[in-house]
Formats: C-alpha cells, sequence, structure tokens
C-alpha cells in the first residue's frame, strides 16, 4: 500500500456507513475496511462477504477429540486390563462419555485456533490508520486512492 | 432502552474502572483474610491427616463434595446465560451476560478445589492423570469419578475461552480510552482487536460455535456430577432422575446467585439503566421455573420410593423427611421451591430487597439440598448397623467460609478491573436487541 493515500469517514450511524460504503463503489477511493464497534449485519451483507472458515477448524478439532477420547479410555483400560463391575475391558457405552467431553474440549480449541488464525490475532502493534473512536461510538470506513 | 446511547454505555462502563476507594480495598482485605483462614483449615488437615473433618465411616463424603457439587452447580446459570440464552436470542441477558460468565469460571475454579481438599494427601492427585508410570497403574475410565475429572476440567477450560473470547472486544474499548502502563497491559490483553469488519465476520461465527459446544457441554457435565452418586447403588442416589434433576438445581442456585451478585453490583456501580428491572425480574421468573422443576424432582424421589415397594428406599426418604436431618430437609424444601414461588407475585418479582433476600435464601437451600442428599445417602443405607450420622467440624467450616471468601474477593477484583458489562452485547442490544449473532 506504499505511496496510496487513506482517508477515514467516521460515522454514529450503520445505516450512513452501508449508503456510504454503496456510494463509494462509484468513485475513484478504493474501499479498505470498516472498523465498527459492535458486528454489524447490514454492513457484513453490504459488503457481501464469503462465509468465515473458523466452522472447518471447529469440525476438525471435534473429530480429532472424539478419537482422540475413545482412544485415550480405550489404551488406558488395555493397559490395565482388570475387569471392573463385569464390565469389558473395552467397554464402548462408558467411554461415550470421554469421547463426547474430549469432542467438546478439542472443538473449541479448534475454534479459538480458527479464530486467531483468521482475524489474523494476535497483532499487538494494531493496524495502520486505525481510529480508537472506532471502539466507541464511531463506525470508520478506510478507503485509499493512488496519489496524484 | 431509550435514554442509553453507545456513548452512554461506555462511559458507565469505564467509570467503574476508575480508581478504587479505600473502602473497596478493606472489602477486598477482610475478604483475603477469610481466604487465608480457609487456606489455614486446609494446611492444618494436609499436616494432620484428613480425620480432622468430620467424615467417619459411613459417611466418608462430607462437606467437601457438598462444596464441590454446590459451586459447580453455581457455574452453570452462567453458561446458561452467556450461551443457551445466546442461543435463543433472549436479549435481556446481555447486561449480565460478563458477569455470569466470569461467575462461572471463578466457581469452577473455586469446585475444582475441592476433590483436592477431600482426597487428603494431595499431592498424590497425578493419579488421576493418564501418564505412564512406575506403578503401571492407569485411570480407570469406567469410574464416573474419571468421567468427572475430564468434564470438570473441560468445563473449565472452555467457560474460560468463552470468557475471554467474549471479552476481548470490550478489552480494545478500554484499550482505546486509556492511557500509559494502563493501556499497554489492555492493548497486550486484547490482542490488538481493531474491531475490523472481517475480524467480525469470524468472531461472529466463532462466538456462535462457543455456545453451541457450551451448552450440550453445561448440560452434560453437571449430568456426569450427578453420576457420581447416581451410578452407585447407594439407596437414594440409584435413580435415573438425578441429571435432569441435577442441571435444573444447578441452575437454579447459579440464578440465585446472579442476583446475589448483581443486585448489589447494579447499585454501586449506578447500572440502573443497563441492569433494568426488567432484567431481574426475568431472572427472577427463571428461577421460578427452575424452582418447579426442582420441586417437582422433589415430589417424583419420594414418589419413586413408595411406587418401587423397595423398603431400603422407602425408609431412606422416610427419614430423610422425617429422620436427623429432617431441619436440613426443611431448609431445602422451603428455601428451593416454596420461597421462589413467591416469585408468582410481580410485585415481589420487581422489589428489590425482597429479591435479593429470596435469592440469598436459595443459594442456602441449594447448599442444604445437597447435604441433604449426599450426606443422608451414604448415613442411612442397607444395613442399620452400618447407619451413622455426620456433623462438620470447625476446619470444614474454615475451608467453606474460605471458598466463599475466595469467591466474593476474585469476583470484586474482576468487577473494578475489567469491564463487568459487555460494552459490545448492550450497544448490539440498542441496534439489534440481540447479541453476536452469526
Amino acid at each position: 500500500m506504499q505511496g496510496k493515500k487513506y482517508i477515514m469517514g467516521l460515522f454514529k450511524d450503520e445505516d450512513q456507513v452501508v449508503s456510504t460504503l454503496a456510494a463509494l463503489k462509484e468513485t475513484a477511493y478504493q474501499f479498505q475496511r470498516v472498523h465498527s464497534p459492535i458486528p454489524s449485519h447490514k454492513i457484513m451483507a453490504t459488503l457481501d462477504l464469503k462465509k468465515s472458515k473458523v466452522g472447518y477448524f471447529t469440525l476438525v478439532g471435534g473429530v480429532l477429540g472424539l478419537i482422540s477420547g475413545f482412544a485415550l479410555a480405550i489404551y488406558c483400560s488395555t493397559q490395565w486390563s482388570l475387569i471392573v463391575s463385569g464390565k469389558p475391558i473395552i467397554s464402548l457405552i462408558p467411554f461415550f462419555i470421554v469421547g463426547f467431553e474430549f469432542t467438546i474440549l478439542f472443538a473449541v480449541f479448534g475454534n479459538v485456533i480458527g479464530l486467531l488464525t483468521q482475524t489474523r490475532l494476535p497483532r499487538f502493534k494494531g493496524l495502520a490508520h486505525y481510529d480508537p473512536r472506532c471502539s466507541g461510538e464511531h463506525f470508520g470506513v478506510l478507503a485509499a486512492c493512488e496519489p496524484m | 432502552m431509550p435514554q442509553l446511547t453507545y456513548a452512554s454505555i461506555d462511559q458507565t462502563v469505564l467509570d467503574t474502572l476508575s480508581p478504587a476507594k479505600k473502602y473497596y480495598w478493606a472489602i477486598v482485605a477482610v475478604l483475603l483474610l477469610g481466604v487465608l483462614v480457609g487456606a489455614a483449615c486446609w494446611i492444618y488437615q494436609i499436616f494432620v491427616g484428613i480425620g480432622v473433618g468430620g467424615q467417619n465411616n459411613p459417611v466418608a463424603w462430607g462437606t467437601y463434595l457438598i462444596n464441590f457439587v454446590f459451586w459447580v452447580g453455581i457455574a452453570h446459570s452462567g453458561t446458561l446465560i452467556s450461551a443457551i440464552l445466546h442461543l435463543f436470542r433472549a436479549g435481556w441477558r446481555n447486561p449480565i451476560a460478563r458477569a455470569a460468565e466470569t461467575m462461572t469460571v471463578f466457581a469452577v475454579c473455586i469446585a475444582g478445589l475441592f476433590p483436592f481438599i477431600h482426597l487428603g494427601r494431595v499431592w498424590q492427585v497425578y493419579y488421576m492423570l493418564p501418564l505412564p508410570n512406575q506403578r503401571l497403574l492407569w485411570p480407570n475410565f469406567l469410574s464416573p469419578l474419571m468421567f468427572d475429572v475430564i468434564a470438570i476440567s473441560t468445563y473449565l477450560t472452555v467457560s474460560t475461552l468463552f470468557w475471554y473470547t467474549g471479552l476481548l472486544p470490550d478489552l480494545a474499548a478500554v484499550r482505546d480510552r486509556s492511557q500509559g502502563t494502563r493501556k499497554k497491559i489492555f492493548n497486550f490483553l486484547s490482542m490488538g482487536w481493531t474491531g475490523a469488519h472481517d475480524q467480525w465476520r469470524h468472531y461472529t461465527r466463532g462466538y456462535l460455535f462457543f455456545a453451541a459446544l457450551a451448552t450440550p457441554l453445561v448440560i452434560s457435565v453437571h449430568s456426569v456430577v450427578s453420576w457420581d452418586f447416581a451410578l452407585g447403588i447407594t439407596p437414594g442416589w440409584h435413580t435415573t432422575i438425578f441429571a435432569p434433576y441435577f442441571v435444573a438445581g444447578a441452575i437454579h442456585s447459579g440464578l440465585a446467585m446472579v442476583l446475589t451478585l448483581m443486585i448489589p453490583m447494579r447499585k454501586i456501580f449506578k447500572y440502573e439503566k443497563i441492569i433494568t428491572n426488567d432484567v431481574l425480574e426475568n431472572v427472577a421468573k427463571t428461577i421460578l421455573f427452575t424452582g418447579l422443576i426442582v420441586g417437582f424432582a422433589y415430589a417424583t424421589e419420594f414418589f419413586i420410593a413408595w411406587y418401587s415397594h423397595n423398603i431400603v428406599e422407602m425408609e431412606s426418604f422416610r427419614w430423610r423427611a422425617m429422620g436427623d436431618y429432617r431441619l436440613e430437609f426443611f431448609i431445602m424444601v422451603v428455601c428451593n421451591t416454596i420461597l421462589p414461588l413467591l416469585f408468582l407475585f410481580k410485585n415481589i418479582r420487581r422489589t428489590i430487597p425482597l429479591l435479593f433476600g429470596i435469592s440469598l435464601f436459595v443459594n442456602l437451600g441449594m447448599w442444604y439440598e445437597r447435604f441433604v442428599i449426599i450426606i443422608g445417602g451414604v448415613a442411612h443405607g442397607f444395613s442399620p448397623h452400618a447407619w451413622g450420622l455426620y456433623r462438620p467440624t470447625g476446619i470444614e467450616y474454615g475451608i467453606l467460609i474460605g471458598s466463599f471468601c475466595l469467591f466474593f474477593s476474585l469476583f470484586l477484583l474482576f468487577a473494578k478491573h475489567l469491564p463487568s458489562v459487555s460494552i459490545t452485547e448492550m450497544k448490539e442490544t440498542l441496534e439489534h436487541g440481540g447479541s453476536h449473532a452469526g
């Protein structure tokens, strides 16, 4: 983005942002991003964004968790082959509880990894041209244009 | 909420983070003293032995496990409010969601301490971990106690991550209105969140998945806790209704604790415009609903005992209502099922001192519910020659007081140093009436 000039419009109303985004398409300015204090469906719909991929991370985590939970319970039981309460060494019904809890745990780990990688956090230095008012009561629309 | 604006929400919440006055630190110091009392009692028990508690033969499970179940129960309403009501798009949960989630995290941490305390030889806790070892011993995953280890540690991890994820945009809001060291700290904590549209796009999906995963988890956790009892053959414990009964009871006690915490916080932080009477009334209505479920469960237990024609079960429940612990049983029934019926009246639901008072009674009643179930089961089992009684000792009361002081001191520290109301979700309530809809 070297050499480009940036301008940010600050608005207090998300409807104004939506109309600005529509109007921006008709100009020579290149839309960069919108900062907002809340997740705005109107803005997201206007930008016509693709569906987030976080869910795939969550799904992979969940599947790995289910396998890991059962694997752990089965491994431990086979290492200590003692029949307890007349149940088989590998008892799938009680092990389902371990599998279930691990599914949730690993799905959440996957979800967190998905969130961090997709939102590109942590980024302690922040973003260039960010205005702190955008976490308060303003919506900020950032646009760029080529220098004259 | 016509009187609220984005700016007024920011201002109200940020005002709560202003430097604390002396009396705040005095209260924290008193609570920390209580924590020291609890810690001293535990240390004494470690040096002298588990016999300093009142546990005996046959009542080997005493207050430590009562406290464990009580604190896990307290935790549950936080997840109900943050996850389940989020999925139902109940906008009224937004003002209290943050504080309730925080309550969940602290309550699970404290609950997690009690199995350690109950172990006696706490240094042997690693026996429960599936680690290769010289003893060639491995955890038995057929045991409900091992289910519990997995469920509680999963719950603590998930609720902490869920809480922190919800906090992220608010930490950025505080960062952007801070200077100096505080700005640096909040910049680190907020991980550089900027609220860019692409971040929100992923965040709303991720938050939705969090809620969708936390919902079955919370139900499973207290079901697993109930199976610690129900999978045993002890009379009074061995019943299939325990899982739903425990989950309803957990939410009942947790919602009462929400009122106990929210009402003073609302007054002190001048949150009246945010945590409105309508919000508190909705919590009261939910307590009324869970109280009816709990009351139905109490009655069902007696019905099952009578209908089974099992003389041991029948004796167990006769003794529960008319035996040595009839006072505890009476406290349980009155506080958990009869007093919440007062919430049928709208003027009681909207009278703050009454809401607060009833919430305290429900907390008390739910502690006694666990007393009646846990102690009552093992004290009066199959063989009359093995019947026995139990009373907590001073050491156990010391640890109980320490746990309450730890909970309240952690909550006080949180309320003064982090946004105790979700700024983002309150703004969303103004805009959409919902929250983080993915």
